[in-house]
């Protein structure tokens, strides 16, 4: 490969570092399809369904894309605090996604106006009667309250987007400026900023994975849950960078940047989280199987009921087993095209994994509905409209951004080390 | 070694076996390009060293991918399955123990112990899989008589060529390094060092293995003689636990009963059950009371028939709505759970055909109680199920009747749902046509039928026979 010819650094204005015009093409259209789609799946869970299961699917599809922001967000954090020389031709396709936190701000409104619409639209929580009707104990009650309440609910989720959005927008604006100036200070000044910022973003991200989505269960809790979210978060997060990565070099950018030593690394990582994703969840299970006390066997009994626990097995087989096998080869690891096929189908699973954490809320409830399936053909079409649209609206937006920047850090101090990176 | 070169060496220099030739290298990119230049010459038994790891050195010697991995995966694969034969041939086949009322073989709880053996193994793999590629443990190494290799460690950087290879030609190699810019190009020889261990550590090893014997001795000397003094006991609370047992007595209920009685109004989780199910008696409608309220007015009955003896009882069965049919599934499996009940708990009074001839019966009737009460035959009409439904007999396995005792407090309601059934099957055995038989069945039983019918007739013809030989006979002696 690159043993006998040395390392190039292209120029700046290099075309291999401009985003190709097939894909900026895309920018528009992908976000006028995405909300048009996002618009009619919600509309179509909303009114065929219930509020509660449109809401719901809305909110899947709200973590799915999420979750892979922030995992993004923390790639590149982690990148930063390890000082990784490796990363840098494929970081800024993780500091676009991390941007991708703003508009997820603004596509977190409807879920907030539940809330201050209506009684236990989304979360049961939210409703004058949920507590009376439950028989909880007024002491219970109290504690529960005083944290689960519109109001304080509302400020917190205020004060998560805040930090994240401020983050992300430090990091990608001193990687975005060093391209110009190509100061080594940007990146001392990362550096320095990322180890403080780590601890910022894993306390918010579990108390927002509480807030968002352990919530939706109100009696239930598990200190993991947190983990749990972020494990789905970082697998799915390098998955999506390998991916984005293959797509950009598919189409001319990156060509000789990137190479298969970049994948190589990439499946290493992806091969390591699905199992942290499945030690995760797996240890979370555990505990609360072995202790076997109603108040917390309550969450995995809903979903181990009819449907439920189909997905739970596939989840156990599809999201663990064959991607682990799958992803257990070098031989894989260092083909480009294997490594974008694997991580497409883990972000598929990483959906049933996202769905299955949500949706169940959607119907049960020991004082709820009863179990049933999946809102029928309209509440799968309803879900699927709406995290292909919110998914695709987002990819929009990231190449909109992406035709104002370069797709990779060049004048990152250790760009040069990156491309000669070598595994072996 | 130039500065060891002296005449006296020269000459056992010679005699030395030569084990390759080495270069010394200042840089990683020297050192890779001069890997390059000697793979591309051919040469396969080359080896560098390096302060540190380097990638893509293996590459530039043309080192084959290592089949470390392929190990590292047995260990795992091995680990994995010794993990869940180990616990389910412990937990489930050699010693069966219930623990947290889980299943023998539990998945979920083997899991744990899998995963730690897999990563286990999978690391002894890896770890001694990479000894035994590398050659180790290798206390000595040819490399070590060079002074100079001890700076690999510090800030240089060696490439050797074993004379082993094929292609080793010890003029070529050193040409070969020269070129590459290889600095003080050495022959690598036998390391001429004293292999005898020194006696120090030989001592220092047996004195190790005499002390550690001492708390072997001890072991055995404690194990066979007495002592006086009390056991010593490390985890007192686990010789003698604090728990209390069933009867106990305690000081931190004013009561002093350590086994604590339901609370008033309550029912322990799991003891909830359909309240048909446990008395035999249908819910009257579909506003009946709340099954807590029900539980109560049940229980409160059953205190009152306590007290004021069986007239309350009676009245209770004569105006309830019994079951018509048993509430669980009646099939093979069911049958054959109730036959064991039966077998177990009815039998013995009632006989196995249920006649009402159990072996109790047959003993009090050999000894002439006076005092004992017949046990009914279950295939008298009365209690067949149009005239006794399912439920009534339920309840009567459930709270006794005459001379009967209760079941309720030794076999579960499921079960006694199961001798329901059974006994159904013993009494339909008694008027069965053969109409009821599966076609296919109805064969094998007329020649079954057919045999038992051969057989009593050949018994009794041979009786007959036996009887007219001995009326034969009997003149005889007479």
């Amino acid at each position: 490969m690159s043993e006998h010819a040395p390392v190039v650094v292209k120029p700046a204005d290099h075309e291999a570092f401009k985003l190709p015009a097939s894909l900026s093409a895309l920018g528009l259209p992908l976000c006028i399809g995405g909300a048009i789609a996002l618009f009619v799946g919600l509309g179509l869970g909303y009114s065929s369904v219930s509020a509660k299961f449109g809401m719901s699917a809305y909110l899947t599809a709200f973590m799915y894309c999420f979750t892979i922001v922030m995992g993004s967000l923390f790639f590149v954090l982690i990148q930063h605090l390890s000082r990784a020389g490796w990363s840098v031709v494929v970081r800024r396709v993780a500091e676009l996604m991390m941007m991708m936190i703003v508009p997820l701000a603004v596509l977190f409104l409807p879920i907030l106006a539940t809330l201050f619409t209506g009684e236990g639209v989304l979360y049961r929580w939210d409703s004058s009667t949920f507590w009376a009707d439950a028989h909880i104990a007024d002491e219970v009650v109290a504690n529960k309250t005083g944290y689960l309440s519109q109001g304080f609910f509302a400020i917190r989720a205020v004060f998560y987007f805040a930090v994240w959005c401020f983050l992300a927008y430090y990091f990608f604006k001193k990687s975005t400026d060093q391209d110009e100036t190509g100061e080594k200070a940007a990146t001392d000044q990362m550096q320095w900023w990322s180890g403080p910022a780590v601890m910022a973003f894993s306390g918010t991200l579990s108390f927002a994975a509480f807030d968002w989505v352990m919530s939706l269960s109100p009696m239930w809790f598990s200190t993991m849950f947190g983990v749990y979210i972020f494990a789905g978060s970082i697998l799915s997060a390098h998955c999506a960078i390998a991916a984005g990565t293959y797509l950009l070099q598919s189409k001319g950018a990156l060509k000789d940047e990137v190479t298969v030593e970049h994948y190589h690394d990439l499946g290493k990582l992806i091969f390591g989280f699905v199992f942290f994703w499945t030690y995760i969840s797996f240890s979370q299970f555990m505990l609360i199987w072995y202790g076997n006390i109603p108040e917390e066997t309550e969450w995995f009994f809903v979903r181990q009921q009819e449907t439920w626990v189909t997905v739970a097995f596939v989840l156990i087989g599809l999201h663990w087993l064959l991607p682990f096998l799958g992803t257990m080869s070098i031989h894989v690891r260092r083909k480009p095209f294997l490594v974008f096929c694997w991580a497409c189908y883990i972000l598929v699973m990483h959906y049933f994994d996202v769905y299955w954490m949500i949706m169940p809320e959607a119907y049960s409830g020991i004082h709820g509905d009863a179990y049933a399936t999946a809102g029928g053909a309209i509440g799968v079409v309803s879900s699927l409209l709406c995290v292909v649209g919110m998914a695709a609206l987002l990819v929009g937006v990231i190449l909109k951004l992406a035709t104002q920047t370069k797709v990779a850090a060049i004048r990152d101090p250790r760009f040069r080390e990156s491309m000669a990176f070598e595994n072996i | 070694m130039s500065a060891s070169e002296t005449a006296t060496e020269t000459v056992s220099e010679s005699e030395k076996k030569i084990h390759g030739v080495t270069a010394e290298f200042t840089s990683v990119d020297t050192l890779l390009a001069a890997c390059r230049r000697v793979r591309d010459a051919g040469y396969t038994k080359t080896d560098a060293f390096a302060p540190f790891a380097v990638h893509g050195i293996d590459k530039a010697l043309g080192i084959k991918p290592t089949v470390l991995p392929w190990i590292a995966l047995i260990g795992g694969v091995t680990g994995v399955t010794v993990a869940l034969c180990m616990q389910i041939w412990m937990n489930a086949i050699d010693y069966p123990y219930i623990i947290s009322g889980k299943p023998f073989i539990s998945l979920p709880a083997f899991i744990p112990v899998a995963f730690e053996l897999t990563i286990l193994l999978a690391s002894f793999g890896a770890f001694f899989g990479m000894w035994a590629l590398n050659g180790l443990p290798r206390f000595s190494n040819p490399m070590f008589t060079n002074p100079r290799f001890d700076r690999v460690t510090d800030d240089t950087f060696f490439l050797f060529v074993d004379s082993k290879d094929e292609r080793f030609d010890q003029a070529g190699v050193e040409r070969l390094f020269a070129d590459c810019g290889g600095e003080h190009i050495d022959t690598v020889v036998e390391d001429d060092s004293p292999t005898k261990v020194p006696s120090f550590l030989i001592v220092a090893w047996l004195v190790s293995v005499a002390l550690s014997i001492i708390p072997l001795l001890i072991v055995a000397k404690m194990r066979v003689t007495n002592s006086s003094s009390p056991r010593f006991h490390i985890f007192f609370d686990m010789d003698f636990s604090p728990a209390r047992d069933a009867q106990q007595t305690t000081s931190i209920f004013a009561d002093n009963r350590a086994a604590r009685p339901d609370i008033p109004g309550t029912v322990a989780r799991g003891q909830v059950q359909d309240l048909s199910f446990t008395t035999g008696i249908e819910k009257l409608s579909s506003n009946a009371p709340k099954p807590s309220e029900h539980l109560v007015a049940f229980m409160q009955e059953s205190d009152d028939s306590k007290t004021t003896g069986g007239a309350a009882q009676k009245s209770v069965m004569d105006t309830t709505v019994w079951l018509d049919k048993n509430p669980r599934k009646v099939d093979a499996s069911l049958l054959e759970r109730g036959q064991q009940q039966f077998g177990i708990y009815c039998s013995v009074c009632h006989g196995m055909n249920g006649g009402g001839n159990g072996l109790v019966n047959q003993r009090a009737q050999k000894l002439s109680q006076s005092t004992w009460i017949q046990p009914s035959s279950l295939h008298q009409e009365t209690l067949y199920s149009d005239k006794y439904p399912d439920g009534k007999l339920f309840s009567t396995i459930t709270n006794g009747i005459r001379k009967m005792p209760g079941y309720a407090g030794q076999i579960k309601a499921k079960d006694r749902w199961a001798i329901v059934a059974y006994v159904r099957a013993l009494q339909q055995s008694q008027n069965a046509s053969i109409d009821l038989v599966p076609q296919a069945k109805r064969a094998s039983l007329e020649k079954e039928k057919a045999g038992v019918e051969k057989r009593l007739k050949e018994e009794a013809e041979e009786a007959q026979k036996k009887a007219g030989e001995s009326k034969k006979d009997s003149p005889k002696p007479a």
